[in-house]
């Protein structure tokens, strides 16, 4: 049996399952409460070190709540870092890298895994190999070809390479494995060609996953770091993380407090946005067909 | 998925003439324009830069060749020979493999226990618990070096301070060799349990309730149904993640790199800070490359064997990242 | 990418104008301060600011300028000035991440994407130098104008790259008040001094250490090498690093290990200015941007227990100098420009101006008789270092070399290896790796 009938035959209700002793949960919040604040302590110090003055920062017993709280080190940011602009670029950039790759990535998916096609394997096999080849290596090639076709400091140049990613062909692949073919018999009996087929059968199924491919997808551009910081000759084209570790950090001396505040700044539209879609995340990895 | 569905795809992955139709020039074209966009710019801006430092690695690619890429000059396998008997090579793939052996295991052990703990322990603030573990996970490592150093820093870090609560002075973490790898271990387990746990769940949402009904039926206590019910079912995610996370810690770089550069006497250097040392301060473009290329064939051979071992016979897990 | 716009001829009469009257003031400027280094230097300034004027006149175009760190984000306020006084030229600034700047600057050299002119680390020149990327520098700009060593570090190969443009150096900071306490009423001037002090301040003084040395950095163990008359190269130029002076200096510095008068290990990212303050490291070797976060963490009570002090002397009392050039890349489409802003940062009454806006210390001689330089007693004593100061050789291999020499001072001072053995392995990694 699989999970795939055992889920459609039997809702799953977790939390009400059978054998659960209401009294004996108590001691499993406890540990989980003690893990979340280990998980999210560091963060919770980050945002009152982000309201401390400098000369906090240069004392020698640590203190956890700011001894006075100072927005100052915010308005330092906000003064010093043309933030509308960083904050625009990081957008713009993740938002197209992301639509791509939810545009893109399913398209070859599918073709994985519902097509017949020559030159599959060795698709398939180029892209598997992309993956386990270190990133950082391929910077200066990377920035030649882009110099040569004149893209350098531009948005194209920061998008282009991460347009398209192999991750999200092997999660739609695995995904689409599981769409019965049935379906897609029945929408082909009725006349429809491959192209609408995927956007009018498969491409609703895959809603969850392609969700999950987006708030990933979204996360790893808004956090990227090294590549916007070679890509971007003026500063008008920093993203967000590359602005804050050039403006935070001097040859000598780190402005602590700023870096502190531009870190919470980082932090707080990506957990938005995690909080919002996580649901989607867990639904999306579900349907996947990774349990089997 | 239904029988005659996995019967057809399986012959389909195969590609056995004796089943399946042969392609159709039609059947490729369809094909082809549904690869085309992705094929084109991964083409372009993947898999030729990635060919091009392939190439490098046979040359001496070095400071005198930046203004003029093509002009470097070609040695052969002299890169990887090298290699062989760089000391330094050896160390940080040593390194590497310890971070690898102790942290993998160590994450997804973790990630499973939470999982567990969220989907059957509990019943409230899921959410907030969800949210709460994966918070490291969605953060810039530039922000979490900055937390994470003064968490460690022996005079001042919080760490310590409540070490010192207990009369237990603290050492100092990163800068000792024998603890460094290991604290660099905890950062990076704390970073990636979360999204462990957000697939371990994701996983533990798609088992059916009655199978635990009727393992409680039988009197399974709780560890039982863990080890009867839950840990089968999750055998293929397991695998996956096992995959994801090998070949992602195998390619260590961030900790490493923002906590302690390599040290304490090259305690932390893992394979990948190597390679950029080797090519950013150093100039070494084309050693670079060549140890790119040797962490390349130890991933691919890695995540091959662990398939190989391990992979259960429902659909062909590919690794994905 | 630069073009040169021509509107209305009016607007261009009007800036040549500008430049000449301009100019004209530069001319004073500098004619003032070549009073003062002239005695020292015997008359060069006069060419300097001869050449420095003709080339004004026609500036125009755009100059794109690289600056690292948040001395990169300063910078405006020095572009500015320039763009008041060189209306047509617009200037933009780039900050660049210390961290990441050796990348950005390969990759911007490897697709020919260099700015005009950019910052660059004294022991970056020889790495990039050997790239060809940098316009040498026009012989109208004279060394004499600047300190002696930072000069130096801008020769590359034998052709001067770069003009120097901020420098720091080194002096000893320690705590009075336990020196008092271990009965020490002055600094240290010999080396023997040094070992006392730190000696004394620790049993006598109350500190939990005596002074906080690096652990493996070159930066702090050289000012011991070139104080016993020792240096990284020889007068050929070949590695001297297991000289008997050199040896004598490692032993030297490895004593503080020994004895415990030290910290046998430093975090990641760690400043002494807490352990200062709060009297458990009461004397360390470090520039002048301490001076700042001293006071503002020792607040005001605090100013009277610690002071400054020149480099205790062996044979020499040489300190450490560092600092940052400017290059002109050879890519530049603005020259002119470019050489135009280099000898606006050089100039002093610039100089003066960049002290107040980042507290870096003046490359250029003259820059230190500003009465603004003059006023602060610490940063005089920083004035008076600078005048017996060494820098690294100008290598293209320093970043691979200077880790090296890190690796081996870190075995030495944390892991057991003998002076001699570390001396012999700096050495061996300076013959492999090289020093040219």
């Amino acid at each position: 049996m699989t999970a795939a009938q055992a889920r459609s035959a039997v809702p799953a209700v977790p939390g009400r399952t059978a054998g659960q002793r209401a009294p004996s949960q108590w001691w499993i919040y406890l540990l989980l409460i003690l893990g979340v604040l280990l998980m999210v302590g560091p963060f919770l110090w980050m945002l009152l070190g982000s309201l401390k003055s400098q000369a906090e920062f240069l004392v020698s017993t640590p203190t956890f709540l700011p001894k006075e709280a100072t927005t100052g080190n915010y308005q330092r940011l906000f003064d010093q870092l043309d933030f509308p602009r960083f904050f625009f670029n990081s957008s713009v950039v993740a938002v197209v890298v992301t639509v791509g790759n939810v545009l893109f990535c399913p398209m070859l998916g599918f073709a994985l895994a519902k097509l017949q096609w020559r030159g599959k394997r060795l698709i398939m096999g180029l892209v598997l190999a992309t993956l386990m080849v270190p990133a950082g290596i391929t910077l200066i090639p990377n920035f030649v070809l882009m110099r040569n076709l004149g893209l350098v400091n531009t948005y194209p140049g920061l998008i282009l390479p991460f347009l398209v990613g192999p991750f999200g062909v092997f999660l739609t692949r695995q995904f689409m494995y599981g769409i019965p073919d049935e379906l897609l018999e029945a929408a082909r009996i009725d006349g429809a060609n491959e192209w609408r087929i995927f956007w009018q059968v498969v491409m609703p199924i895959t809603v969850p996953v392609l969700a999950t491919l987006g708030i990933l997808t979204f996360l790893g551009s808004w956090n990227s770091f090294l590549y916007p910081l070679v890509m971007a000759q003026e500063p008008n084209m920093y993203t967000l993380p590359v602005a804050l570790a050039t403006f935070a950090t001097g040859q000598y001396q780190a402005d602590h407090g700023m870096l502190m505040a531009g870190s919470v700044v980082l932090v707080v539209p990506v957990l938005l946005i995690f909080i919002l879609f996580q649901r989607w995340i867990t639904e999306g990895i579900a349907t996947t067909g990774l349990k089997g | 998925m239904t029988a005659p569905a996995l019967v057809r795809r399986n012959v389909a992955e195969k590609g056995s003439a004796s089943a399946a139709p042969r392609h159709t020039w039609r059947e490729d074209l369809i094909g082809w324009s549904f690869a085309a966009p992705f094929v084109i710019l991964f083409g372009i801006f993947l898999a030729l830069p990635i060919l091009a430092a392939f190439l490098m690695s046979f040359t001496s690619f070095g400071i005198r060749d930046i203004q003029n890429p093509i002009g470097a000059s070609f040695v052969g396998l002299d890169n990887y020979a090298k290699l062989l008997s760089d000391a330094k090579f050896w160390k940080s793939l040593g390194n590497t493999a310890y971070f690898v052996v102790v942290g993998v295991p160590l994450t997804l052990a973790l990630g499973l226990v939470i999982a567990n703990a969220l989907s059957r322990g509990i019943t409230r603030f899921r959410t907030a618990f969800r949210v709460g573990y994966y918070l490291p996970v969605i953060t810039s490592i530039v922000a979490i070096a900055v937390v994470w150093r003064f968490l460690l820093n022996p005079d001042v870090g919080l760490i310590n301070m409540l070490l010192r609560n207990f009369g237990i002075t603290g050492p100092d973490w990163l800068a000792s060799p024998a603890l460094a790898m290991p604290s660099i271990i905890a950062m990076a387990v704390w970073r990636n349990v979360g999204f462990a746990m957000v697939v371990f769940v994701a996983g533990m949402q798609a088992i059916p309730a009655m199978l635990y009904e009727a393992a409680a039926i039988d009197g399974a206590g709780r560890w039982q149904a863990f080890r009867y019910v839950t840990l089968p079912m999750l055998r293929p995610t397991i695998l996956f993640m096992l995959v994801i996370t090998t070949i992602g810690y195998l390619q260590l770089f961030e900790e490493p790199f923002v906590m302690t550069g390599g040290g304490p006497l090259d305690a932390t250097l893992s394979v990948t800070m190597y390679m950029y040392q080797q090519g950013f301060p150093f100039f070494h473009q084309g050693y670079a490359s060549a140890i790119a290329y040797v962490l390349f064939v130890i991933v691919a051979a890695v995540a091959f064997l662990q398939f190989r071992f391990l992979r259960t016979d429902d659909a062909p897990m590919e690794a994905t990242r | 990418m630069i073009r040169t716009t021509l509107r209305s001829p009016l607007p261009a009469i009007a800036l040549v104008v500008a430049l000449v009257t301009a100019a004209c003031g530069t001319n004073q400027g500098s004619g003032a301060g070549s009073a003062a280094p002239a005695t020292a230097a015997g008359g060069s300034e006069p060419a300097a600011s001869t050449g420095g004027s003709s080339p004004a006149a026609n500036l125009s175009g755009e100059l794109t300028v690289w600056a690292m760190g948040n001395e990169g984000t300063k910078l405006s306020t020095l572009a500015d000035a320039f763009t008041k006084a060189n209306p047509g030229v617009k200037v933009s600034v780039t900050p660049v991440d210390w961290g990441q700047a050796v990348a950005k600057l390969q990759t911007a050299i490897a697709g020919n994407t260099t700015p005009d002119v950019s910052q660059m680390g004294t022991d970056m020149m020889g790495q990039f130098g050997a790239t060809g990327a940098f316009e040498p520098v026009p012989s109208d700009i004279a060394s004499s104008t600047y300190f002696e060593s930072a000069w130096n570090t801008n020769d590359v190969a034998g052709v001067v790259s770069g003009v120097p443009w901020y420098v720091e150096t080194r002096l000893l900071y320690y705590r009075t008040d336990i020196a008092e306490k271990a009965g020490i009423t002055s600094p240290p001037a010999t080396w023997d001094d040094l070992m006392a002090m730190a000696k004394a301040m620790k049993e006598k003084g109350g500190s939990k250490f005596g002074i906080s040395l690096g652990t493996k950095n070159w930066q702090e163990y050289f000012p011991f090498l070139w104080q016993n008359g020792g240096d990284v190269v020889d007068a050929s130029g070949n590695p001297a690093l297991n000289s008997p002076q050199a040896v004598e200096a490692l032993t030297f510095y490895d004593s503080f290990f020994k004895a415990g008068l030290t910290p046998k290990s430093v975090p990641e990212g760690f400043d002494i200015t807490p352990a200062f303050v709060k009297g458990d490291n009461p004397m360390f070797f470090s520039g002048p941007w301490h001076l700042g976060l001293i006071d503002t963490a020792g607040g005001a009570d605090f100013k009277t227990k610690w002071a400054i002090a020149p480099m205790p002397k062996k044979v020499t009392g040489t300190s450490f100098l560092g600092g940052s050039n400017v290059v002109v890349f050879k890519n530049s489409k603005n020259k002119d420009a470019a050489w135009a802003f280099v000898k606006f940062l050089s100039d002093p009454k610039t100089q003066a101006l960049w002290y107040t806006t980042a507290t870096d210390l003046p490359a250029v001689q003259a820059g230190w008789d500003d009465p603004i330089v003059k006023s602060d007693p610490n940063v005089a004593l920083f004035g008076e270092q600078l005048k017996d100061t060494k820098a690294q050789p100008v290598s293209a291999t320093w970043s691979e070399l200077s880790s090296a020499l890190n690796d081996t001072l870190e075995k030495m001072t944390t892991g057991g290896m003998e002076p001699q053995a570390a001396a012999d392995q700096m050495q061996k990694d300076a013959e492999s790796i090289g020093v040219k």
